[in-house]
């Protein structure tokens, strides 16, 4: 099995022209990567805008890419160095800032939240989280050990197969199981149940 | 929707499919947006286990991406034009550059050849009688073991043509492609003439001339 091959597939796509692998792409790592970036800046809504031009650096940087380092890799040094030139050119530009911060309505403008922090963003992340963990807590152990030990610890299907003592295929089933519940879990809450995720979404 | 699918797709995003498994649903992927969904989900999920802040089903960043994307030209098409941009003026550059440097190389040549009719011969060694050399300049000598004096010609009557290298005429011949055929004739034949006359003319070893 070879590192990479299933990011590597939508890069090659990507460069062949089809924007739809890059969607993949950016559903995959988007949360990866405002996380990165708020080790750069506190401001999650600047984190989002980092984040957005890091990945549109990318696309328009992949023809260059040619797979030598993981994708991940690529796109993280990317990202890195759009938040230390973003973080630059804010301390650059101080006289701004202060003006903003007499203008109560510009400075709301500037510091403005996304909605994942606002109160009703911040009330769906607990329900998403919540409903997650209800989702895992009612797996059976085989499924919550893998599930745990895949997205929490990192490991690959052939550490948790050494872990578990069991084949890597029944790794993947029992991975793949788990997320369905959740998945399923998920989709009974947000878009059939609650219907939250349609009404801030 | 197929479980199989949804499987490969689950160990996908674990980057735990084969490569050739990862290509076919790749193409799926990116075109299948009920798929895509299921594969953005996955991301939530991770993301939900691992507490992370800000962890949305839908979350906007997603989408601004792709709108900014969709704007923008595909990158085969986009690479494709910058290709074939570059591509017509290499050519044109790599000509100009190979006709520069003949006709640098013609025109120098040119200039160093003797005046017409002249032959392209060797004067390497220095007038014999330097006193009598009207208009010659005497130096007197810095040391006492040095040569005295030499002579410095003030206006030469005849510009004493240099005798071109081997390296130099090999160069020339190597690159005369580049000149008109009667221009390289012409220089074919006075190599081989100087080449012989230089031969002939060759100084036997013999101190400098010193006027005293």
């Amino acid at each position: 099995m070879s590192a990479d091959a299933s990011d590597l597939s939508l890069v090659r796509r990507v460069q062949r022209g089809d924007k739809g692998a890059f969607d993949a792409l950016v559903l995959k790592y988007q949360h990866k990567l405002v996380k990165l970036v708020m080790r750069y800046v506190r401001n999650p809504a600047e984190a989002e805008d980092i984040a957005q031009e890091a990945f549109i650096k990318a696309y328009r940087a992949l023809p260059q890419f040619r797979g030598d380092s993981a994708f991940y890799t690529w796109l993280y040094r990317i990202a890195i160095n759009t938040a230390k030139n973003a973080v630059v050119s804010r301390d650059r530009s101080p006289i701004e800032y202060d003006l903003d911060r007499n203008n109560e309505e510009s400075y709301d403008m500037q510091g403005r939240l996304k909605d994942s922090e606002t109160p009703e963003g911040l009330v769906l992340t607990d329900e998403i989280r919540s409903t997650v963990n209800a989702a895992i807590d009612a797996l059976p152990e085989d499924l919550r050990t893998a599930i745990v030990l895949r997205e929490l610890e990192g490991l690959s299907y052939e550490e948790i197969a050494a872990a578990m003592a069991c084949p890597v295929g029944t790794v993947r089933s029992r991975i793949f199981r788990a997320r369905e519940a959740i998945d399923h879990r998920l989709r009974e809450v947000f878009e059939g149940g609650l219907g939250r995720a349609e009404e801030l979404g | 929707m197929n479980e199989e699918l949804d499987s490969q797709l689950s160990a996908m995003f674990d980057d735990e499919l084969a490569p050739e498994q990862c290509e076919l649903l790749a193409r799926r992927l990116s075109r299948d947006e009920q798929l895509k969904a299921r594969w953005g989900r996955y991301a939530v999920i991770g993301a939900a286990i691992r507490s992370e802040r800000g962890v949305r089903l839908n979350p906007p960043l997603a989408g601004r991406v792709s709108a900014v994307i969709l704007d923008e030209p595909a990158l085969a098409t986009a690479h494709t034009a910058r290709r074939s941009g570059v591509r017509w003026w290499q050519p044109l550059a790599g000509a100009a550059v190979a006709v520069g440097v003949a006709l640098v190389s013609v025109l120098w040549l040119r200039a160093q050849a003797p005046l017409a009719g002249a032959p392209l011969s060797a004067h390497l060694t220095a007038p014999l009688a330097t006193a009598t050399v009207p208009g010659a300049a005497v130096v007197p000598a810095a040391a006492a073991g040095a040569p005295d004096s030499y002579v410095v010609p003030r206006a030469p009557a005849v510009r004493a043509p240099v005798v071109p290298s081997t390296e130099l005429a090999n160069y020339v011949v190597a690159h005369s492609v580049f000149s008109s055929p009667v221009g390289r004739r012409n220089l074919l034949s006075a190599f081989m003439t100087s080449e012989s006359g230089s031969a002939a003319e060759e100084p036997p070893d013999e101190p400098a001339v010193h006027a005293q």
